[in-house]
């Protein structure tokens, strides 16, 4: 497979996990791509910009790629803690909307801002791999951390708080959950995984400008987890690498490419209401290749 | 000891006075019963307590401390536990999963430890197990542990919503009509389960329920609401022969 292609499938991958953080809790938040966007701004600022990251070798320093990247998730946590406090008040649909203008507002003050590069956006980033083979074993190491990182999450106390704010938010309460808090945790993890992903795809893309972040990839992103599932972190990551990879794939149809992908988003819920992992999906998998016994050989309950 | 006390509570709902100068005081270790007609303000005083509704006049205070502006849980932390009229039991997880959300509190709180998976944790994590285990098996529901709580039958559902409410070891628990939509025999194992909680984790019950001959037989004391107002208040005979109770709630009839 054509490395570049599985670059962008990795880093569809970590968006996907990104919309999928506060999902998992129940809340609609379409507020990725404008930390991704962020992430990448970083990205190429401080490496087109400050020399002394820039080291001595031929190609730029993956230490200081990860010092952008720390950064990065330090002002994305840090903008996620203070936004999320105000927008998580609001529920459903109307979390989705304000997140969307959150989205909108950064795209326009990136796009108008001298030191962004403006419409144009900046050039030049310096390349940290010489091919796009090592982008993808650096994508890939950071995507199995992540989902490391989110599997312990969902398998400990505040992956089950999660897990109950999604199910019945009053309910989640009334057993001693701090409701607020927990949804802060996933948004603020949201906007890390979004911004640091925006840190390699900025190197990778080797420009970067105000687009990357707008409302087409609120959405684009949203499908990964609709179409993947939200119940576990294996659904957004299965989304996100095969919903990036099918419009390159179906490029040789030509335009028809694009009906293909929204027909899959429109028709993919439909057959799979709840995503296409889910967790039963394992139970049942499991159960087959362990051999045991289904519900009804089990002896149903007198 | 008085555990629980309402002063003067009053909730309005818009030109609605759900609750009007409510006083009532539990005392720990008792069965305190309300009774009341349907839309007497029954559950919105349960609101009221679990902090779900904040009281427009009055103040409810726990152990003499007011629990004025706590959220709900804070308040569910401080040991006062409850279940819902209409259930609300979290659908997409096992009866096993319910009760452990119960038990969220007193899980491992230290996030290194949950990522290293300290033999520490590990531990502490089997302990919940057995005892959400346990705590399904005192409600005969060890059977469905690991079936999806949306499957159990109404009564099955009534009873894993108690054992989750008893998951957070609250010394204070509020039912909301527990027994509805269970038959007879399912009424009677009922009130036998509440008593041997009440002694088995040495709690305080206050429970709403419409049957009165259940309720009679149950609790130590109960008090009568009807239009958003306390009538009556006393021990199981003193409410029987109320005059007030007899003509609003009990219709003369009884
Ligand atoms: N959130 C609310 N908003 C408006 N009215 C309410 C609300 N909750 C309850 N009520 C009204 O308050 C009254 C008391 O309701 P409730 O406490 O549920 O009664 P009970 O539990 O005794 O049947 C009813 O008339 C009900 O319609
Ligand atoms: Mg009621």
């Amino acid at each position: 497979m054509d490395a570049g292609l599985l670059e962008q499938m990795l880093l569809g991958a970590l968006l996907g996990l990104s919309v999928y953080l506060p999902l998992r809790c129940g809340q609609l938040s379409l507020a990725t791509p404008g930390f991704f966007a962020i992430g990448g701004t970083v990205a190429a600022l401080l490496s087109t910009r400050v020399p002394a990251l820039a080291g001595s070798g031929s190609t730029y320093p993956i230490t200081s790629v990860l010092l952008e990247m720390a950064l990065a998730a330090l002002l994305t946590g840090v903008l996620a803690l203070g936004l999320g406090r105000v927008v998580l008040r609001l529920r459903g649909i109307y979390l989705a909307i304000a997140t969307i203008a959150l989205v909108e507002i950064l795209r326009v003050v990136t796009l108008n801002l001298e030191f962004t590069g403006g419409a144009l956006g900046i050039f030049g980033i310096p390349q940290p791999f010489d091919s796009a083979a090592g982008y993808a074993a650096f994508t890939l190491a950071l995507l199995a951390l992540i989902c490391w990182l989110c599997d312990r999450l969902e398998k400990n106390r505040p992956g089950r708080a999660m897990a109950a704010i999604r199910d019945d938010e009053l309910a989640a309460a009334s057993q001693g959950i701090n409701t607020a808090d927990t949804k802060l945790l996933a948004f603020v993890l949201s906007a890390l995984v979004a911004g640091i992903t925006g840190v390699v795809a900025a190197h990778f893309l080797n420009s970067w400008n105000a687009k990357l972040g707008n409302f087409d990839a609120s959405i684009t992103t949203l499908a990964f987890v609709v179409f993947g599932g939200s119940r576990t972190w294996l659904g957004p990551v299965f989304g996100g690498l095969l919903l990036t990879a099918l419009p390159e794939l179906l490029r040789p149809v030509g335009d028809l490419r694009l009906i293909v992908f929204g027909a899959v988003i429109l028709v993919g819920p439909l057959f799979f209401p709840k995503g296409v992992i889910t967790p039963e999906l394992f139970k049942s998998f499991k159960r087959r290749i362990r051999g045991t016994p289904t519900a009804a050989a089990q002896g149903v309950k007198p | 000891m008085t555990l629980l006390q309402l002063e003067d509570v009053g909730v309005r709902f818009g030109g609605l006075q759900a609750l009007q100068g409510v006083d009532l005081e539990v005392k720990q270790g008792e069965i305190f019963g309300l009774l009341g007609p349907n839309g007497a303000g029954k559950t919105t005083l349960f609101n009221v307590i679990s902090g779900l509704t904040a009281p427009s006049s009055g103040t409810v205070r726990w152990r003499g401390a007011s629990l004025d502006g706590l959220s709900s849980h804070r308040i569910a932390r401080l040991g006062i536990a409850r279940t819902f009229q209409n259930l609300r039991l979290f659908s997409s997880m096992s009866c096993l999963e319910n009760v452990l959300v119960g038990l969220h509190q007193h899980a491992s709180q230290q996030p290194l430890a949950a990522l290293l998976q300290t033999q520490s944790f590990r531990r502490r994590e089997s302990q919940l197990q057995q005892q959400a285990l346990a705590l399904l098996d005192l409600f005969q529901l060890e059977d469905t542990a690991h079936q999806d709580a949306a499957s159990l039958s109404y009564g099955d559902r009534r009873r894993l919503e108690i054992a989750r409410a008893l998951a957070s070891r609250p010394q204070l628990l509020l039912l909301d009509e527990p027994a509805a939509g269970m038959n007879p025999s399912e009424k009677d194992e009922l009130r036998e389960l509440i008593r041997r909680i009440r002694d088995q984790f040495k709690l305080t019950v206050l429970i709403i329920e419409h049957h009165v001959p259940l309720m009679l037989g149950l609790c130590d004391r109960l008090a009568v609401l009807n239009f958003g107002q306390r009538i009556a208040l006393g021990s199981p005979d003193q409410v029987r022969r109320d005059p007030a109770v007899i003509e609003a709630y009990l219709g003369g009839g009884a």
